[in-house]
């Protein structure tokens, strides 16, 4: 499963995984354990995010 | 004249166990899921984590199962092996574990002078005999200690007693909401994980190859399977009696962490709310239970035509899945969207189409 930007309307960027059964904000524990394990291959929307400064790649517990 | 005040048993008759859900009573996700192993996650049983390090060629299904010891509990989780697994790499892990606010543990008084035992017991038992590991991890202070058990067909009670960890003197659990220590059973680990020797006697600062060594593999059949219950973790040298729980009880504790709507069934009222435009509404869920932390996603099943949108004496399916808006501990936003005719302003009702709809909050550790 992987995650996309579903939109960045609110004061923050909403993002959705690709089974479409979940959506968060970029503080999520689960979206944050996804970015760490693809964090070399992320998707380009998620990347551009990153590159932005608005979702940042926490450090693992 | 002014008596000083002694503080409350730190093992109390009640509320001594600091697990939640050790009896494996809630599972709000799910009380099944196949083909696990790929990803670490919550899956099925409420506070109960899968960790998986490298991904593990290893698959497995994990559920509730009928199959408690008796005057225990009448559930368990089951891990059944679906995949074997026999080539494992160094940086592979299959966990299932815990984590705890800080807050709830300040009774073990870690990590400064007189810190406590603790004690964590459990029933368990598998297909064959195994070894495997349970550790506790100082997630404060990157420290930990793992013991190993055995594994029989039938169900015993084990009983592990880890040492008070005064460390320095100055590294206590932080008192507060986040997460301060693991219970993790070591199920399957590679190298990075089993390389060493293993770190039982006392806490010591992690070395990751000193955490599982001596540990056998869950994957290394399709034969095997994995059932646990009873667990318990309290303060002390002694581990008592399995406590026993109310479900309501132990139900808010799990809607702490995480709150599912449901079931519902068909027109049943999930939320009400407003429209915010033409397409969009908003529909606001109080919580049952102050939340431990602001949510930061919302779940819901994937169909966008199993949510209706209630508006003056129209219903509107939604065209689009619910999607977290904003959130804070006591109410969860999502918006609804659909592919016109709504009236902005107006009032509105969020039904569900059938049983399988449902919105689910979540502020997990």
């Amino acid at each position: 499963m992987s995650y996309s930007v579903l939109n960045t309307d609110g004061s923050e960027p909403i993002y959705i995984s690709s089974d479409n059964k979940r959506t968060c904000i970029g503080i999520d524990s689960v979206l944050q354990e996804w970015l760490r394990a693809n964090e070399d291959t992320l998707p380009s929307d998620i990347q551009a995010q990153v590159d932005a400064g608005t979702l940042t790649i926490a450090d693992a517990d | 004249m002014t008596k000083a005040r002694t503080n409350a048993s730190a093992s109390p008759a009640v509320g001594r166990n600091m697990v939640i859900n050790g009896a494996m009573n809630v599972a709000q996700r799910s009380a099944s899921v196949t083909g696990l192993g790929a990803a670490s996650g919550y899956f099925t049983l409420d506070r109960w984590y899968i960790a998986e390090g490298d991904a593990s060629a290893g698959r497995f299904t994990m559920s509730q199962t009928a199959d408690g010891p008796n005057g225990i509990s009448a559930n368990c989780l089951k891990l059944d092996c679906t995949t074997a697994d026999t080539s494992i790499a160094a940086g592979e892990t299959l966990i299932l574990r815990q984590r705890f606010e800080g807050q709830n543990l300040q009774r073990i008084g870690k990590g400064v002078a007189g810190a406590k035992q603790i004690t964590v017991s459990f029933y368990v038992k598998a297909n064959a005999a195994f070894t495997f590991g349970v550790e506790l991890f100082d997630e404060d202070n990157a420290r930990q200690i793992t013991k190993l058990f055995a594994t029989t067909t039938d169900w015993v009670r084990h009983e592990l007693t880890f040492a008070a960890d005064e460390d320095d003197g100055s590294s206590p659990f932080a008192d507060d909401n986040a997460n301060s220590l693991i219970l993790a059973f070591w199920l399957h680990g590679g190298a990075t994980y089993t390389g060493g020797t293993l770190n039982t006697a006392t806490f010591a600062n992690n070395t990751n190859a000193n955490r599982a060594a001596g540990i056998d593999s869950f994957f290394s059949s399709t034969d095997n399977n994995f059932f646990i219950t009873g667990v318990q973790m309290e303060v002390g040298p002694v581990a008592t009696e399995f406590e026993q729980e109310d479900i309501s009880t132990t139900l808010g504790k799990c809607q702490r962490y995480y709150y599912k709507t449901g079931p519902l069934v068909n027109n049943d009222t999930f939320c009400l709310g407003f429209n915010a435009s033409t397409t969009v509404a908003v529909g606001v869920t109080d919580f049952p239970v102050t939340m431990r932390a602001e949510p930061t996603a919302l779940e819901q099943n994937g169909t966008p035509a199993h949510y209706k949108i209630a508006h003056a004496s129209t219903v509107t399916t939604c065209s689009a899945g619910p999607s977290f808006y904003t959130a804070t501990v006591g109410s969860g936003t999502a918006t609804f969207t659909v592919s016109s005719g709504l009236t902005a302003g107006q009032g509105i009702e969020i039904r569900s189409l059938n049983s399988t709809a449902f919105l689910a909050w979540s502020a997990e550790l």
